[in-house]
């Protein structure tokens, strides 16, 4: 199942440092190379979930959940995969909702930040999984100057916990508030 | 729809980045915290330096350990004269001992091949279920109620064992019996453990000498130390002899200084001591060591320290030496020229006893021929110590157990069944993390589990928040 997952999880990573391509070629260039980047885009995000959801359901299969939840390394590799895939969906909701408009006006700069979370997210997952596979990376390295060790687990004080829990609800409330004004 | 194409709404995106942001900044904190109630304490540094060198004759092995530590602790369990009573300072307890009274200590696991889990997995493979001073420690009264660690050996706590010495693994009571742990030890199933102690050896020039099987048992013979204390009177058995020493105690103020005279008088031994006098006019402060030192008899007596042992200028500088083969097949590991064998060594320090100690992986040592550490071959009495160091890493293992390991809970124990050495998946500092991160696996996971999901609000939330700023532009909106 191990080698399973590591052939998996190709799809998901190549689709999304794919889909981080086109949106900072969109973005930020014109021109035919960024048109077939913002027309190409929607399918692309769409096949990305489809492989990322299939690399996390084998991947939850590789060792017994008891072994999951009780390493740190494999933990941060979930954590990491599920924030990977939750910010994709969120590119793919916005770009589908939005069409061929997705890149208009000021739109296209949040699909940029984005991606480029989404990019530290699943580089952070695809470097946790040479890990646990045996193979490390210097990208490793990189992250601890960012001041995480990836040998300890991700995890969060209470009020942080606490402050992303109001970001979430203030700005969903804001969402449904403002969707209610434009009818 | 144009307006909210040009305004903030877009910008709302930056909600996922500074939830996670503020995430990544604050990771890792808010749950290790010492806990002494449940034996917890983490040292402030989870690893450290070893140097090691080994030499040996035609009779006898040396052994040469140097390590930092920021002073030298050689006071252990000393009994201090307050308003009538003496007290006890320096029993073992979680973490360093506030007076700074437990004793520095080099331990050294030695097998030749009996104990091949041991030359893979090191000290790890003794660490069983409900080990003293664990958080889920076995309780003093049910060991003391155990048929056989309780009612024949009189222990009251689980001590480092072997893992066969159990009928089942993960249960601490299921002591083999007393025929298969015999055939066990004949058998070569044991490890043999150089145990130097700063005060309850080194003093008179000697170590302790050890082994562990069903439990970290004392080799035959009598050990390098007694307990001064006569239970029925409360009071010390013996103090120094004024005679001999100009004194009958030490004193608590130059106890606790930090500061050793390794020339002076700061021990107990039979050279030294007189009986205790009741009738003297003891005063507050007054120390008399718990333990007295005496020349080790037998097996247990096979391990003396080479010249002196000694900390000075911020490092322990520590020579054993043991006959190549004592006689005591039982107790000890024979050694020979052209012998390769597994070691594996712990260090303690900063006045810290029991598991709050730094363990090195397990490593070849190799007596002419090739291996981690190599014995150099001299002749003469005492080497010239003219090799290379070989530098080890200690850490910090904080509480995982060989029954954690070889179970479902550990994604290598796969690995373990298939005899993968450790040093192939894991560094000593990631140990040492994993280690105290096993201190606190129910606390971190929850809060784990936790923060995924908090990031996943976040993320739900500003995709709400978005949503109207991504609105399909219909035809007619465009111009």
């Amino acid at each position: 199942m191990n080698g399973t997952h590591a052939m998996l999880t190709h799809l998901p990573v190549g689709f999304w440092v794919l889909a981080t391509l086109m949106i900072l070629v969109g973005a930020f260039l014109s021109g035919r190379l960024a048109e077939i980047s913002r027309a190409a885009l929607l399918p692309v995000l769409v096949l990305s979930l489809l492989g990322g959801l299939a690399a996390i359901i084998i991947g939850f299969l590789v060792w017994p959940m008891e072994a999951n939840l009780a390493s740190p390394l494999t933990r941060n590799h979930i954590l990491m995969a599920l924030w990977s895939l939750g910010i994709f969906s969120m590119i793919t909701v916005l770009v589908w909702k939005a069409g061929d408009a997705a890149f208009e006006g000021n739109r296209r700069w949040a699909l940029v930040i984005l991606a480029l979370t989404g990019g530290l997210m699943f580089s952070s997952a695809g470097t946790l999984g040479g890990h646990l596979a045996g193979a490390s990376t210097a990208f490793s390295d990189v992250l601890g100057l960012m001041g995480w060790d990836v040998y300890t687990t991700f995890y969060s004080p209470f009020w942080v916990i606490a402050v992303m829990v109001l970001i979430g609800i203030a700005l969903g409330a804001l969402g449904l508030m403002n969707q209610r004004k434009a009818g | 729809m144009a307006r909210q194409n040009k305004g903030t709404g877009p910008w709302l995106a930056f909600g996922v980045p500074i939830a996670l942001g503020l995430a990544w900044v604050t990771q890792g904190t808010g749950v290790v915290e010492n806990d002494l109630e449940r034996n917890i304490y983490i040292p402030d540094e989870l690893t450290m330096p070893l140097q090691v060198q080994a030499a040996y004759n035609d009779e006898r092995i040396f052994f040469r350990y140097r390590w930092p530590a920021e002073q030298a602790h050689v006071y252990h369990d000393m009994l201090r004269y307050e308003d009538g009573e003496w007290i006890r300072h320096g029993s073992s307890m979680p973490g360093p001992n506030p007076d700074g009274t437990y004793e520095d200590r080099v331990a050294m696991l030695v097998d030749d091949g009996g104990v091949p889990d041991f030359g893979r997995y090191g000290g790890y493979i003794t660490v069983g279920d409900q080990m003293r001073f664990f958080s889920d420690s076995a309780s003093p009264a049910e060991v003391a109620e155990h048929p056989y660690l309780g009612q024949e050996k009189g222990k009251s706590d689980v001590r480092k064992y072997l893992p066969d010495t159990r009928t089942d693994r993960g249960d601490w009571r299921s002591v083999a019996d007393a025929d298969v742990l015999a055939a066990q030890r004949e058998a070569g199933y044991f490890l043999d453990l150089w145990h130097w102690r700063a005060g309850r050896s080194n003093p008179i020039g000697v170590s302790d000498d050890q082994w562990v099987g069903e439990y970290r048992n004392s080799d035959a013979g009598s050990g390098p130390y007694t307990t001064n204390w006569d239970s029925e009177s409360d009071r010390p058995r013996w103090m120094l002899d004024p005679e001999k020493t100009g004194q009958r105690a030490l004193r608590w103020e130059d106890v606790t200084s930090g500061e050793v005279d390794f020339d002076g008088i700061y021990y107990l031994s039979e050279d030294n001591r007189t009986d205790f006098d009741p009738d003297h006019d003891w005063q507050n402060g007054d120390v008399i060591p718990r333990r007295l030192l005496r020349q080790p008899e037998g097996s247990r007596g096979s391990i003396a320290v080479q010249g002196q042992a000694r900390w000075e200028d911020g490092y322990w500088d520590v020579t054993l030496v043991r006959d190549l083969d004592t006689g005591s097949p039982l107790d000890d590991k024979i050694l020979a020229d052209q012998g390769v064998y597994d070691i594996g060594i712990a260090v303690y320090r900063n006045a810290t006893g029991s598991r709050w100690h730094y363990v090195s992986l397990p490593y070849t040592l190799g007596l002419g021929r090739q291996a981690d550490l190599q014995a150099t071959a001299f002749a003469g009495s005492a080497p010239d110590w003219d090799d290379e160091w070989f530098d080890m890493t200690l850490f910090y293992p904080g509480q995982v157990d060989w029954p954690l390991l070889v179970s479902r809970a550990h994604a290598g124990a796969p690995d373990i069944a298939e005899g993968t050495p450790v040093q192939a998946r894991h560094s000593e500092k990631q140990l040492a993390l994993y280690g105290v991160e096993m201190e606190f696996r129910e606390a971190i996971t929850s809060r784990w589990w936790m923060t995924l999901i908090a990031g996943l609000i976040a993320m739900l939330g500003t995709t709400l928040a978005l949503l109207p700023s991504f609105r399909s532009i219909r035809q007619g909106d465009r111009s």
